[in-house]
């Protein structure tokens, strides 16, 4: 490896999945967020997104991965393929029932009138679960990636063995009772069984 | 199981029946279910990855 920094934390998954509450969890706990802050805290995430605009043009320009060694930042999934093969990444990722996702997809979709992809809820599902499939099958390639999954509806119905999963992956050292407390179960708003 | 016929050239045909039986299939009309389920599950992966790329922009986590 060309870098001998700290890793480089990442939480990753498919939008909707849990990926602002890991970052909010792990930035309490001790190892701090990389983020602009430039999308706003909105209905969607009430507390906010915890977003680098930058990690957006990794493809182009990878030099924010320079102030990424020992912090923790948010790419969705799709981003993890144009990541620097010279650097180590641990990398957190954020599953759910995909009927939940999707779903919630659709609320945020249309909060922000902004266009999806043109497919029914159950197609959506199938090309998600096709698109998980060849990011696991791609990440158990890469050697310089460490993975931990980590299930969005396993943390909301019992978040301690969940926290103790996270930091023993990320070394141990992490705040567990300030993780603990940021699993607000108010914000599980999209429930498979409702 | 259903029957369709589908026009080709015959020297097409014979190439495919000559490749089919090279790569071990025990009949033509097998080959070709296979090769035609393989070109149109390829063309659906690519037009759902656009979709998912269309999902994601929307959402405002891709360019």
């Amino acid at each position: 490896m060309a870098h001998n920094g700290d890793d480089i934390t990442i939480v990753s998954g498919l939008p909707r999945c849990g990926t602002s509450l890991m970052m909010q969890m792990i930035d309490a706990g001790g190892l701090r967020a990389l983020t602009d802050e430039a999308r706003a805290r909105d209905e969607d995430n009430p507390r906010g997104y915890y977003e680098l605009e930058a990690v957006k043009r990794t493809k182009q320009d990878p030099s924010w991965l320079d102030a990424a060694g020992g912090r923790v930042v948010k790419l969705v999934y799709l981003l993890l393929y144009d990541l620097p093969a010279d650097r180590s990444y641990r990398v957190i990722f954020m599953k759910r029932d995909l009927r939940e996702a999707v779903r919630s997809q659709a609320d945020m979709l249309a909060r922000r009138q902004t266009q999806g992809a043109d497919l029914t809820d159950s197609q959506m599902i199938k090309a998600f679960q096709g698109q998980l499939a060849k990011i696991q099958r791609w990440l158990d390639e890469q050697p310089n990636f460490r993975v931990l999954c980590v299930n969005y509806n396993d943390l909301m119905k019992d978040p301690t063995p969940v926290v103790e999963a996270v930091n023993r992956f990320l070394g141990g050292q992490l705040h567990r009772d300030a993780m603990l407390g940021c699993v607000d179960p108010s914000l599980y708003r999209q429930r498979a069984g409702s | 199981m259903f029957s369709a016929k589908i026009k080709l050239e015959k020297s097409l045909y014979d190439r495919v029946a000559r490749a089919g039986e090279r790569a071990g299939y025990s009949s033509t009309d097998e080959f070709v279910t296979h090769v035609l389920e393989k070109a149109v599950s390829d063309l659906q992966d690519e037009s759902s990855d656009e979709e998912v790329q269309k999902q994601l922009r929307g959402l405002g986590y891709i360019e």
